[in-house]
């Protein structure tokens, strides 16, 4: 009995490691086999399987928020209109008892608004409609809508010789609507800057300009420059563009029109600087780029020698032209700028310190006369009329800050909403855009991630000598289920992608406490892929890109030769999350690599990623093919024609 | 009596030049040119080949030359963008203007370039859905911009930021050699070099190919018949009307109708004809041998003679001999690439140099003028 008991589990125990050992060679067979690769090990059935665009975190319902966007006040200073993209909703604030007297239901996610110098109608941008929409303030009803570009953003009315316009500044298409209002169509739709999201009247409505978010991609050893794009709203045309060098992502633009000054906060970025030397460079900072509109062009620092005020974002300029305040999205502060100290500096200084102003962070002192705290990141600025109040949307707070502006000191608090804080994801997203979690508040994960995105740049990470080594920075929308992380697939999880190291390396203070840490990537994951095509055109394919789609999925080429499974588009970007989630060799190995194996990255809402591939080296999608493909590993496409090869690329832009 | 013949006399004493000029040509149902100013290297121009000129909506004139794009300044010196400004090649092409947003699209000899406001913005075939670098002729219709190319022609929506490409896999033309494209209300055509002409509605994805009946490269056995080429070195549209430059001769279609002209019997003073301007029905037409003005009955030729000076031929209807004059100036050379005309002056891209054509005035000037 006890020998057939023995002998019984020796025989189970052998035919558990033989249907292991079977197993695992079956799994290593199967892998090998659908990859084409035999240079793999054994490989989890979920970076192929059981995976569904429905089951992750950002596809499902999640807690809607009062955050408020762009402000107005009414020409009487009597109502406050407050955008809430989340809800779908325009708030209307009585500005005396700072209470909501009526929410609006406006679809489309508004965003921007504008009042014309009546205040009988209200322009809002509708972010998520790509449209823009006309409100009569007085039955505050929609009285008119028309399509613009793709994900509008900023919307300023201009008075012109040829009539009223209206400047748009379509964040997602790269370019500008220029509306007119009777009757209200789009006289032209002019190219702008990358990723126009701020719009300011200029010179009494003769100019308009739009300030741009990102720099263009400029490809390795390139210094990025961003735009702000000057349009004739009158004639519907771009008259100049101001380069930010070495700048970007400006969320506001104000016209001083007593010093003729165009006033752009931006941020000040030194990503061709090793990010490991702290002390000997790089840091971005923020800075206030002082136009005239006439190609002169001065930035001026922001920021304290040992206190940085991150994410500068919206702006407003009194009436008067003595002040300009800033608000610091990752800081929680707004500046108070006395533009008569910084007409003085700027009237005595030579043409060397100006230029390189910049950098001198002592300079701050001679012209920012007061920071004001706020409430959870302050994003956009509203000045009442008669210049004596302005307001300060604090967006992860759900409320809007009033506050005087002859004493500097806070009228009160109108609130929007409670919070969020019982929602991890809101929570996150304040972890996210907090500066204070970095040495001396200098930057927020937001800096690099503008709205959890890309900020379009590569990055030199290690030590090994100026803009040596770079690496292309990664969007965090969509990134939910594409594990593992970095360019070189190292960290297994967002917890460990946000943890110690990157504390040591990046933040260079204590890691993030583990419970904010957790709501970090709660929100993470909450982030859904970019929208890349217009509302107009979702659901359904162009022909062009329903070939593109047969060309992505081919399996042989159009003389039936066959393409190899490792060289076939959808098998390291396998859908849903066009990643197979492993390390691969397509050829991009550079001079200072240490691996010529790179993460595969997803390809959701890829059109707006750009630069590609690991160190940022194509500029576009095309030339990820045209000129940086080495033996057909990067999927075959030698047999492509540039009709296949359009096509590719148009399905590429609907992921 | 005396007092109107006193008054007469008198007029023609202080008549200037260009009033006689107009009297003897007072017929013409196009403007004159009563004299040429040229511009050259001496004058700033980066190179003595000028491919192409254009005058934008805001009055300034361009230049796509061998070596740069130039525009005029207002003090009239020429600013030079090259490849240092971010110009996609040195060689400038074509130049064409959105009316709606006043960028311009260049065509050059290594890609497609976007001049916005100061700023210069490449599209080549390696960075774009450009179909290939040599970009011979750019136009503009609605939001899309059309470079007719070596491979094909590409269409670029502004608004949507696709590409497409329209050539010998996709359409009726035989070849993907395009030299010019042109819009036409809501047809575009396309010229293409040894295929004659394409015409292509957008919104119906429809194509029609018009190629010469005769099929015969040197000689136009049948005048009318359609085409006079195949070799379509340009074309362009204006008002109902088709002009179509070839090395072989030139063509008119309108209403269904065509009309060729060869230089052995027509006053077209060469078959080599590179460039057509309409203007107000009347072609402009760059050769070899100088510009020709017709409205398809009265022909004026601006020649070069033997000693440089300038040479006028009018053709009028039914006359069996031109009318020929000397000019005190010339073309800056007979070999025309380009030509700008509008209400008030012509301009011509030479092979070696700008021209300006100064116009005669006309009757009703003259008398608004007094």
């Amino acid at each position: 009995m006890k020998r057939s008991f023995v002998t019984l589990s020796v025989l189970v125990l052998l035919a558990a490691l033989a249907a292991t050992w079977g197993g695992r060679e079956w799994s290593l067979s199967h892998v090998r086999y659908f990859t084409g690769r035999q240079d793999l090990g054994w490989v989890s059935c979920y970076n192929c399987h059981l995976v569904t665009l429905e089951d992750q975190p950002w596809a499902k319902p999640r807690p809607k928020h009062d955050s408020p966007a762009g402000l107005a006040v009414s020409p009487d200073g009597a109502r406050l209109y407050v955008a809430l993209d989340d809800r779908d909703q325009l708030a209307v604030v009585d500005v005396a008892s700072r209470q909501i007297v009526q929410r609006v239901r406006v679809s489309g996610n508004p965003y921007g608004l504008a009042l014309d110098p009546t205040g009988k109608r209200l322009f809002i941008t509708c972010k998520g409609g790509d449209r823009v929409a006309v409100l009569d303030t007085k039955s505050l009803k929609e009285a008119e809508s028309i399509e613009v570009g793709l994900m509008p953003a900023g919307v300023a009315f201009c008075e012109t010789k040829s009539g009223p316009r209206l400047v748009v500044a379509n964040s997602g298409s790269d370019d500008i609507s220029i509306l007119s209002l009777s009757p209200f169509k789009e006289i032209a739709r002019p190219a702008a800057g990358r990723e126009p999201y701020a719009v300011a009247a200029a010179r009494g409505g003769e100019l308009a300009m739009v300030a741009c978010r990102l720099a263009a991609a400029v490809g390795l050893d390139a210094p990025p420059s961003s735009e702000v794009t000057v349009v004739n709203p009158g004639l519907g045309r771009v008259v100049s563009r101001e380069s930010l060098d070495s700048a970007h992502l400006s969320e506001g633009v104000a016209w001083v029109p007593s010093r003729s000054w165009a006033l752009t906060p931006l941020v000040k970025v030194r990503n061709l600087v090793p990010i490991t030397q702290v002390a000997k460079g790089w840091v971005m900072s923020s800075g206030l780029a002082v136009s005239d509109l006439g190609g002169a062009l001065i930035q001026m620092p922001l920021d304290e020698v040992n206190d940085y005020f991150a994410d500068p974002s919206a702006i407003a300029v009194d009436a008067a032209g003595r002040r300009a305040y800033v608000a610091s999205g990752g800081g929680d502060t707004v500046s108070v700028i006395d533009l008569e100290r910084l007409a003085a500096w700027l009237a005595k200084a030579g043409e060397r310190e100006k230029e390189e102003a910049i950098d001198d962070l002592t300079l701050s002192s001679e012209y920012v006369l007061a920071r004001l705290p706020t409430a959870r990141n302050p994003r956009q600025l509203a000045l009442s009329p008669d210049g004596k109040t302005f307001f300060i949307a604090e967006r992860l707070q759900d409320s809007v800050l009033a506050v005087n502006t002859e004493t500097l000191q806070p009228l009160g608090r109108i609130a929007l909403g409670d919070g969020g804080l019982s929602d991890p994801i809101r929570r996150g997203e304040r972890v996210f855009t907090q500066a204070a979690h970095t040495f001396q508040r200098q930057f927020s994960c937001r800096s690099c991630h503008p709205d959890g995105h890309v900020d379009g740049l590569a990055y030199d990470f290690d030590g090994d000598g100026v803009g040596d080594n770079l690496l292309d920075n990664r969007t965090l929308q969509g990134v939910a289920g594409t594990m593992p992380f970095k360019w070189n697939g190292k960290n297994p999880s967002l917890e460990i992608q946000c943890g110690p190291r990157f504390a040591r390396v990046l933040m260079r203070t204590d890691p993030i406490p583990p419970a904010d840490l957790q709501d970090l990537t709660t929100f993470l994951q909450s982030q859904p892929p970019a929208r890349t095509v217009h509302r107009s055109q979702q659901g359904k394919l162009t022909e062009s890109q329903e070939k593109g789609r047969e060309v992505f999925f081919a399996t042989h080429q159009p003389n039936g030769t066959p393409i190899p499974r490792d060289r076939q588009c959808a098998t390291c970007h396998r859908p849903p999350l066009f990643t197979n989630r492993l390390p691969s060799d397509i050829g991009t190995k550079g001079r200072y690599d240490t691996t010529n194996h790179f993460d595969t990255p997803h390809l959701l809402g890829i059109a707006a990623s750009a630069p590609y591939l690991h160190d940022g080296r194509a500029k576009t999608l095309e030339e990820l093919w045209t000129v940086y493909q080495t033996n057909d590993l990067h999927g075959v496409s030698s047999y492509m024609n540039k009709h296949q090869l359009n096509d590719l690329i148009e399905y590429l832009k609907t992921l | 009596m005396k007092t109107t013949l006193a008054s007469l006399i008198a007029m023609l004493l202080v008549t200037p030049p260009a009033m006689f000029a107009l009297d003897a040509v007072g017929d013409v149902p196009f403007p004159i040119v009563e004299r040429f100013e040229n511009f050259g290297k001496e004058s700033g121009i980066p190179a003595n080949k000028v491919h192409c000129v254009t005058k934008t909506s805001d009055g300034r004139l361009w230049i796509g030359t061998w070596d740069g794009l130039c525009v005029r300044e207002p003090n009239g010196q020429f600013r030079r963008y090259g490849p240092e400004h971010g110009l996609s090649h040195k060689m400038v092409l074509a130049i064409v203007e959105d009316p709606r947003t006043g960028d311009l699209w260049l065509g050059t000899m290594r890609g497609l370039s976007r001049f916005s406001a100061g700023k210069l913005t490449a599209f080549t075939q390696t960075s774009s859905g450009l179909p290939n670098n040599v970009v011979y002729g750019v136009a503009l219709v609605g939001d899309t911009v059309w470079a007719a190319t070596a491979a094909g022609t590409g269409a670029f929506n502004t608004k949507a930021g696709e590409w497409k490409i329209y050539d010998h896999n996709n359409t009726v033309m035989h070849e993907p050699w395009c030299y010019t494209v042109t819009g036409a209300g809501d047809l575009v055509y396309i010229g293409v070099w040894g295929g004659g002409i394409i015409e292509h509605d957008p919104k119906r994805g429809t194509f029609k190919e018009y190629r010469d009946p005769d099929k015969d490269f040197h000689f136009d056995l049948v005048p009318d018949d359609g085409p006079i080429n195949d070799i379509t070195s340009w074309l362009a549209w204006e008002d109902g009307i088709l002009w179509q430059t070839t090395y072989f001769g030139f063509s008119r279609y309108a209403k269904g109708q065509w009309q060729t002209w060869v230089e052995t019997r027509s006053p077209l003073p060469s078959n080599f004809t590179q460039f057509v301007w309409p203007h107000k029905r009347a072609a402009w037409v760059g050769s070899d041998r100088g510009v020709s003005v017709t409205d398809g009955k009265f022909w004026v030729n601006y020649l070069v003679g033997d000693k440089g000076e300038g040479l006028v031929e009018i053709h009028r209807p039914g006359a069996t001999q031109p009318e020929k004059r000397t000019m005190s100036t010339a073309l800056a050379n007979q070999f025309v690439l380009g030509i700008y005309v509008d209400d008030t002056e012509a301009w011509f891209a030479t092979s070696k140099g700008l021209s300006r054509g100064v116009f005669a005035k006309t009757k009703t000037a003259v008398a608004a003028a007094k």
